[in-house]
């Protein structure tokens, strides 16, 4: 039995697969044109992940079909891994967003770390999504 | 030693140099604006201090604790010889060039301004030759003046910097830009600044790896520099004052070591440095300043600054080829540092950062702690490769091809 939701272990072998980091870069370009884009319009000082060396948006919304995200960035690197972490997250209820595991990432080999310093702009907008999560929850 | 021709001498006495990285690819390391990295010189200095001879300063009368301040106290003189400290000048230990130039502010500054003063700033700063004043103007009621930087030329504006002068009491100036590389004219600053009355603080922390720094020739009224960025371990750095500026000054901390008597109602102070270095000081780090301090007299600093700027111009000269890239500073003269910021039109800054540490190549993505100088830039954030004496031709090559195939494989 996987350890991941098969749709998220499919991208993961997908990831692994590759053949060196520029192709997983590669990747995370494509997946970057699959998010649901949240428009620069739509841009405020709430969608915006505080941390990110990037300009990084998301606005989470939770209906009767469960999560879904949309955001966008400027940086392709942290679109593409918002466009994956909104495939991983899809459907679920707060609970399971709250918590759900970024190390999926790790698993892609597409950052070396996960360590939570200020350059690191997956794991803010993934705790953002989180405290949304949270928040939620009440 | 002869730099260029001892080039393989000088790599091999830093043992970082030949890291191999997690992914299998060897370090080239392009963020030495950030910190330099450190030879055995230096590391062994450290190891030696705290396998032989580690004990607080000052105080004790056993061996070691002589040994320890003997060492300390010539560091500080080893600080001073080096950065051209004027006779009667000082050298106050600091933890780096923020911690020197919030001492300024809170030491010098808060004690000598009133309400209604003027400090004068410019747009090139770094924040932590921003904030301390601005927190101090906000508890003083003073005023901030900005001088311009030309964002074609990438220089100050001088006259506008005559202009705002007239009437200020302090100008507090970066030597060297951490964006632009640009070295400003800091003679003719300190001079201006003079003329009209002002006294002058110099951030010196990108200058001072790159230049031989004369105090006593600046002229200035405060140096503020930093051990980390010229091979020296972090941790460290100092406020160096010009002779009359130690009695205008109250300490910012108190605690031992800074007292000569203690009483329940009052206290007395020192008169010399420990004034202004409360507590246990940084032992360690002074030691490893002063060996950095002493390897770096065997460099020929001028052939390393060529060095440097030799491999800065063909770095910033490679990436003007490649399209779509901007590169942000003047390398057209000697003025400049090791710095090379650009920008891609459409790639971000921190994608190419990714991408080239993927290839091995470490280098600095962000504002760099120079937001009011980002603005004037127009943009949020550039990549910045930032080269030093021990760096290679190779290294700069590999660095323009790597940043060229990112250029052509992701646009």
């Amino acid at each position: 039995m996987n350890k991941w939701p098969n749709k998220i272990q499919e991208i993961i072998d997908e990831f692994s697969d590759a053949l060196d980091q520029m192709e997983r870069y590669e990747m995370l370009f494509e997946y970057a044109e699959e998010i649901d884009e949240l428009d620069k319009s739509e841009w405020t000082n709430k969608t915006r992940v505080v941390g990110c060396q990037s300009e990084a948006h998301v606005l989470i919304e939770f209906g009767e079909n469960g999560f879904h995200l949309r955001g966008s960035s400027d940086s392709q690197i942290i679109q593409g891994l918002m466009a994956i972490t909104a495939i991983a997250l899809e459907g679920l209820t707060p609970e399971e967003v709250t918590g759900f595991s970024p190390n999926f990432v790790s698993e892609m080999k597409v950052l070396e770390t996960l360590t939570p310093n200020r350059a690191n702009g997956f794991l803010n907008m993934f705790m953002r999504i989180q405290d949304d999560a949270r928040e939620m929850l009440g | 030693m002869n730099l260029i021709s001892d080039m393989s001498e000088v790599r091999s006495q830093f043992p970082i140099l030949e890291r191999i990285l997690p992914n299998g690819k060897k370090l080239i390391y392009l963020d030495n604006a950030a910190t330099s990295q450190k030879p055995y010189f230096v590391i062994n200095a450290m190891n030696e201090y705290y396998s032989k001879y580690n004990s607080n300063v000052h105080r004790a009368v056993h061996a070691l604790a002589g040994e320890a301040t003997e060492a300390f106290e010539l560091a500080r003189k080893s600080v001073a010889n080096w950065f051209g400290l004027p006779s009667g000048g000082m050298v106050l230990f600091t933890s780096g060039t923020t911690d020197a130039l919030n001492l300024c502010a809170l030491g010098w500054a808060k004690v000598n301004l009133s309400s209604g003063d003027a400090i004068v700033l410019t747009e090139m700063e770094h924040h932590s030759n921003i904030v301390p004043w601005q927190m101090l103007a906000k508890e003083k009621n003073l005023e901030l003046r900005w001088v311009d930087v030309d964002s074609e030329t990438y220089q100050l504006d001088l006259d506008d910097f005559k202009s705002k002068i007239n009437g200020a009491k302090l100008a507090c100036i970066i030597h060297t830009s951490n964006v632009l590389g640009t070295r400003n004219p800091v003679e003719k600053l300190v001079e201006m600044a003079h003329d009209s009355g002002a006294k002058i603080i110099l951030d010196c922390a990108q200058a001072a790896a790159h230049e031989k720094l004369d105090m006593s020739k600046i002229n200035a009224d405060f140096l503020a520099v930093t051990s980390h960025k010229m091979c020296g371990p972090t941790g460290i750095g100092a406020l160096l004052i010009s002779p009359g500026i130690f009695e205008q000054m109250e300490p910012i901390q108190g605690g031992g070591d800074m007292i000569t008597e203690v009483f329940k109602e009052y206290s007395n102070f020192q008169e010399n440095e420990h004034k202004f270095e409360a507590g246990t000081p940084r032992i360690a780090e002074a030691i490893g300043w002063s060996a950095a301090i002493n390897w770096m007299q065997k460099l020929d600093m001028n052939a390393a600054h060529q060095h440097t700027l030799m491999l800065a111009k063909n770095a910033a000269e490679g990436l003007k080829k490649i399209p779509g890239i901007k590169v942000y500073g003047d390398h057209s003269n000697d003025d400049v540092s090791g710095v090379v910021s650009f920008l891609h039109e459409s790639l971000h800054a921190e994608d190419i950062a990714h991408m080239l540490d993927s290839m091995g190549i470490a280098v600095r993505t962000g504002h760099h702690c120079a937001q009011p100088l980002m603005r004037r830039l127009g943009v949020t954030s550039t990549n910045r490769a930032s080269f030093y004496f021990y760096n290679t031709i190779e290294e700069s090559n590999a660095f323009v091809d790597a940043v060229k195939s990112i250029v052509e494989r992701f646009t």
